[in-house]
């Protein structure tokens, strides 16, 4: 790693690492407007809450779901993860390259929790067994764990319901109860206040940065709103979006 | 791996039951589609099974008679019965020797009786023809043994007279019931008795000694032939064969081939419009099932992708839509067998005065239910799987960005 982030660079170097990733490209092209993401370089460290802010249409999903194993990056300089405590690093471009997705969605499986923008609850499970799926796809036995986490999510008089009987800032609070409830190694989550209403945004939001602090949980947030996620103490990762002169591509950059 | 297999299936199944409103719609539209064709099915094999069964009931379709009386010889009559599609075939003499007078002690009735040749395996008698055997053993009709008030098992005396060298000679044979032919086999007063018994009584009549019986005359023949046999195919399918085979050998016989060929042409014919309509049902339906099983696993795209960002592999992500539209097929298959029970009891119900006892209009081997069920599950499955695996091929990301 060549390329470090003035404010951060001492936490990150006695941390073990997470991510590496060098020069990740993913491009894509909509309605003759072609659109790419670049990561020359990036090193994320357990137990760091990284913040990527940003315009809708930036590219921070892009990025999320690239670092979530669940799109394919379009060239891959090199991809890795670390999924445990001084554990062996995973070469994740090697697992793309391939095709093994199944051994990707079992890394996603064990060591990593994903709150969704809107929705990503089944809604055939009662808001207890939504929050449990993450634990029983692991085999965790169903101890006080998840009844708990409701509790401090302020879901408990909900736990039997179905996700439509909920409101959608409930809703989300169950999203960010599976993304935590098998206690992963990181949780990525996509603007997971956008579609509630500011205060209960901040809210929500301080509710699941304390929760990731208080289980130890490396944490990556993508948010349009600075302000508040400055407040709750997370690094922000630099970015740079240019827009060609026609307006016929987009390229953002992304070092952290 | 099996966790979460069974993970799998149990999530697919509360799916299934939690959208109980949407899954009652697939298996309605599936039984709707199913229900008719199993009636269709249903009325074509009992339409067609009973006008055949009826066919094969009785054995005077299989009857193939000598138009007029010939000469055959005994070599040629067995050379016949060798034949694999002839059931049964024994040589009959001239019908005017072929009588016997009976009496019998219970009886002050003496009644003349037709002898009939018959044997082992005669259709006409249902399996006792290996009763008949030797001068003595024979098989009485119904309306003979009712005059005579025989039962099987008594013992009855038969005559017979001729005219040798200007004296009239009378001659008493005793006989043996050894059973009572079934009714249909033989309508007037009748006797089925051997050949040896039958060649007999024509030798006596013609002036021959017949040592066997202790009856005296000329010496007993050397070659002797037939003016005619009784001959019944092995089933009524090879009765227009045997007839053209007769024909061509110069042979002409009376058979009921016509009303078997009515039966088969109808058969045909019906199997024909059949399977051009379950050709164009079944069409439907897979298209019908395929079509809403498939616009169902796009509907759950959102879902399926939720699975894979959770960490499910794909192949039990598959297995999803397979499990349910497995319930689909088995459920709609049990709702058609219910849409058809009640359409066949209707059916046979409504058509009963027409039909003799125990024969259905409408009627479906379990074999046939089964079939009905393997073929609806198989279609379904593949169609779900076809599905299913589009799905997976999908980026999880971009099925969960679908709104």
């Amino acid at each position: 790693m060549t390329e470090t982030h003035p404010a951060a660079t001492d936490s990150r170097a006695s941390a073990a690492t997470i991510y590496q990733l060098k020069d990740v490209v993913k491009t894509r092209e909509s309605e003759g407007v072609a659109f790419s993401l670049r990561v020359p370089s990036l090193h994320i460290a357990q137990g760091e809450k990284i913040a990527l802010i940003g315009e809708s249409g930036c590219g921070k999903s892009t990025l999320l779901d690239m670092l979530a194993f669940i799109l394919r990056p379009t060239s891959i300089g090199s991809f890795q993860f670390v999924g445990q405590e001084a554990g062996k690093s995973v070469d994740v471009a090697l697992h793309w390259k391939k095709g093994k997705l199944n051994r990707l969605a079992t890394l996603r499986k064990q060591h990593m929790g994903y709150v969704m923008q809107t929705g990503g609850l089944l809604p055939y499970l009662t808001v207890h067994d939504n929050i449990a799926l993450s634990r029983r796809m692991l085999g965790m036995k169903d101890d006080a764990t998840v009844r708990q986490l409701a509790g401090e999510l302020g879901l408990t008089r909900h736990l039997d319901k179905y996700p439509d009987a909920l409101s959608t800032g409930e809703r989300q609070r169950v999203a960010i109860g599976r993304a935590l409830a098998h206690k992963p190694a990181i949780v990525i989550a996509d603007e997971p206040t956008a579609s509630v209403d500011p205060f209960a945004a901040e809210k929500i939001m301080s509710l699941f940065i304390g929760l990731v602090e208080e289980l130890n949980i490396t944490v990556i947030v993508a948010s349009h709103a600075w302000r508040h996620i400055k407040q709750l103490g997370l690094r922000r990762l630099a970015h740079h979006t240019r827009r060609s002169a026609d307006g016929k591509t987009t390229e953002t950059v992304v070092s952290g | 791996m099996f966790r979460q297999l069974r993970q799998a299936l149990k999530l697919a199944t509360r799916d299934y039951v939690h959208e109980w409103q949407m899954s009652a719609c697939f298996v309605l539209a599936l039984a709707a589609v199913l229900g008719p064709m199993l009636v269709l099915f249903g009325l074509k094999f009992g339409i067609v099974g009973s006008m055949v069964e009826s066919l094969i009931e009785d054995p005077g379709n299989r009857e193939i008679r000598p138009a007029s009386s010939g000469n055959y010889n005994r070599a040629w009559i067995d050379a016949i019965a060798k034949r694999d599609d002839v059931a049964f075939v024994v040589p009959k003499t001239r019908s005017i020797a072929a009588t016997i007078q009976l009496s019998s002690p219970q009886s002050s009735q003496i009644v003349s009786v037709e002898v009939i040749s018959s044997g082992r395996d005669d259709p006409l008698l249902a399996g006792q023809g290996q009763l008949v055997k030797d001068l003595n053993q024979v098989i009485i009709s119904q309306s003979a043994a009712e005059k005579l008030q025989l039962e099987a098992g008594d013992t009855i005396d038969g005559s017979l007279s001729r005219r040798f060298q200007g004296k009239k000679e009378r001659v008493h044979l005793p006989l043996t019931v050894a059973a009572i032919a079934p009714a249909g086999a033989f309508s007037r007063d009748g006797l089925f008795a051997s050949i040896n018994l039958v060649e007999a009584l024509e030798d006596f009549r013609d002036g021959h000694a017949v040592p066997a019986a202790g009856w005296t005359g000329n010496a007993p023949l050397e070659q002797r032939s037939y003016p005619g046999f009784r001959l019944y195919a092995r089933s009524i399918y090879d009765v227009a064969d045997l007839r053209d085979n007769f024909t061509r050998n110069g042979i002409n016989v009376v058979t009921r081939a016509a009303d078997i060929e009515m039966v088969q042409r109808m058969d045909n014919t019906l199997s024909g419009i059949y399977w051009a309509i379950a050709v164009i049902g079944l069409a439907g339906f897979s298209l019908s099932l395929g079509a809403s099983l498939w616009a169902n696993v796009d509907r759950k795209r959102k879902e399926l992708s939720v699975l894979r960002l959770v960490g499910f592999r794909t192949g039990h992500i598959t297995w999803f839509p397979v499990l349910q539209s497995v319930y689909t097929a088995t459920l709609g298959w049990a709702m058609a067998c219910g849409i058809y029970y009640a359409a066949a009891w209707g059916i046979n119900r409504m058509l009963a005065p027409q039909l003799n006892a125990g024969q259905q209009v409408c009627r479906l081997l379990p074999e046939h239910y089964l079939m009905a069920l393997g073929l609806t599950v198989a279609a379904a499955v593949f169609a779900a799987a076809m599905a299913g695996i589009r799905a997976t091929r999908i980026e999880p990301s971009e099925g969960l960005r679908e709104i």
